[in-house]
Order: structure tokens, then sequence, then C-alpha cells
């Protein structure tokens, strides 16, 4: 399961168009402000390979337009995650720890072998990891289902290797001259 | 969907991820992470080492990004029109 060169392609193109969008805004701006119009309209054209399907495109698309509105919109107008961008998003999962922690506490002194008790703490630990998880994926707190943010992190890698690898081949080309 | 019930008794709301999903997953990490793929056991500390490195992995990435968009954004300023680089970086803004 690799990125694709259609989707490399396709990425391009739809970077491509944000960055033209930008153009305008961008020729007399500072570097800062120049690396983040390019590096918005980049994960625009990330979370628009999906088409509105996963989970994590439609939370980064939501989150990019709390940063840039007009170009969210302008990249994705005429597609239907345009509705994305108003769409009220599902109340974040909230666990409430302490109390799963006090009813485990009193679980565990029952606990007999210290066998159980590894495999508790292993069993803690990538309940922790997974919480890691959830941090970096986009949309990934509003994801109970530990299933789901399993398949939407490989999606989501799939996709940023996507964007690095392209990204890198522009990048690359263009200074390839300038170090002389 | 299926959830799978943990036998234990828990309060916790979100179903667990089992052994044969995290198998599943390290499978398919494992071509993408390449240092993991040397890990033959499927136990819960390999899962959680698994998670971790997926979580740096995308850290990565990102950082990855944000420095080749300042890259760009620098070349922008500091290319030369007439040179072939800067026919590159036009033709990506048009």
């Amino acid at each position: 399961m690799q990125p694709t060169s259609s989707m490399n392609e396709e990425f391009l193109k739809k970077w491509q168009m944000g960055l033209q969008i930008v153009r305008p805004s961008i020729d007399n701006t500072s570097v800062s402000e120049r690396k983040k119009a390019i590096k918005l309209s980049a994960d625009i054209a990330m979370a628009s390979l999906r088409k509105g399907t996963t989970c994590w495109s439609r939370a980064l698309i939501q989150k990019t337009a709390t940063e840039d509105n007009f170009l969210v919109r302008q990249m994705l107008s005429g597609i239907k995650e345009e509705a994305l961008i108003n769409k009220r998003l599902p109340k974040k999962v909230v666990c409430h720890r302490k109390i799963v922690r006090r009813s485990k506490k009193i679980l565990r002194r029952k606990t007999k072998s210290a066998c159980e008790e590894a495999a508790a703490k292993a069993k803690k630990l990538v309940k922790r990891r997974t919480q890691g998880l959830r941090n970096v994926v986009p949309g990934g707190d509003l994801m109970s289902n530990d299933v789901l943010l399993l398949q939407e992190t490989l999606d989501y890698i799939m996709s940023l290797q996507t964007q690095v690898n392209v990204m890198r081949s522009i990048v690359d080309a263009a200074e390839a001259g300038t170090e002389q | 969907m299926s959830n799978r019930r943990s036998s234990r008794q828990s309060s916790s709301t979100a179903p667990r991820i089992s052994d044969d999903q995290m198998i599943d997953l390290v499978t398919k990490l494992r071509q993408i992470l390449p240092e993991i793929g040397q890990r033959r056991r499927s136990d819960k500390v390999s899962a959680s080492k698994v998670l971790q490195e997926t979580c740096n992995y995308i850290r990565n990435l990102n950082r990855e990004v944000d420095n080749l968009s300042e890259r760009l954004s620098q070349l922008l300023e500091s290319v030369d029109e007439d040179s072939p680089e800067a026919a590159v970086i036009r033709s990506l803004f048009m």
C-alpha cells in the first residue's frame, strides 16, 4: 500500500491550483506569511484528494478553514466538500480518565499474579499510545472507535507521504541550480 | 461494525484494539516503516511500540512539510528570474 503516481499527480494539480489562488496575496508579504500560504494550500490539496470520505480529511479542511477561510472556499468551490466547511463537528470524545483509573485501582488490588499485572500495564500503555495517536491525526479526538482510528491513521500517513514526496521533488528541483 | 466487548469489567467508552486488528496494523505499517519490520512478536508490548513509532513518523512527516514550505517560500525571494529554477517555480504558481 504505497502512494501511487496518480495520487502524486492529483495532489500536484490541486496544490498548484491553491498556489495560483494565493499568488496575488503573497507577492509582497513576509517569508513566513508565504510559507503559511504554501503549507495551507498543500494541506487542503492533500485533504481534498479524499473527497470527504475520511474523518481526518474533513477535520483538516475544517481546521484549515479557521486559518484561511477564503483559500479553503476557493480551492473547494464547486466540490461537495465546500459543505464541510460549515458542517458542525460531532462532540469530542471525553474519556473520564479519573473514573476509569479509580475503578481500575480497585480492580488491581484484587489481582493475584504478577503476570496479570504485567498484562494490565501493557494494556494501559497501549491505551496511552493510542491517545497519543489521536493527538497527531486530524480529527483523532473525535474517533472513539479505535479501529476507525487505525484505519484513518493508515490513510492519513499515505496521504502525508504523497504530500511530502511531491513537495520534496518540486523544492529539490527548484533549489538545484541555486546552490552554485 | 464489530465491537468486541472486553470480558473484564471496564468503564472505558471506547472498544479496545484487539490483537487481530493490531497484527493487521503492524503488517501494514511494516510496509511503511521499514525499521519495525524486524519485529516478529505481536504482543501488547510491541503494539505500544508500533503506535509510538507511528506517532513519531507522523510528526516527522508534518515537520518535513513545514520545512519544505519554508524552503519554497525562501526560494520565491531569492531565485534568479532567468534561471531554469525560476521556470520550475513559475510553472508551479501559474
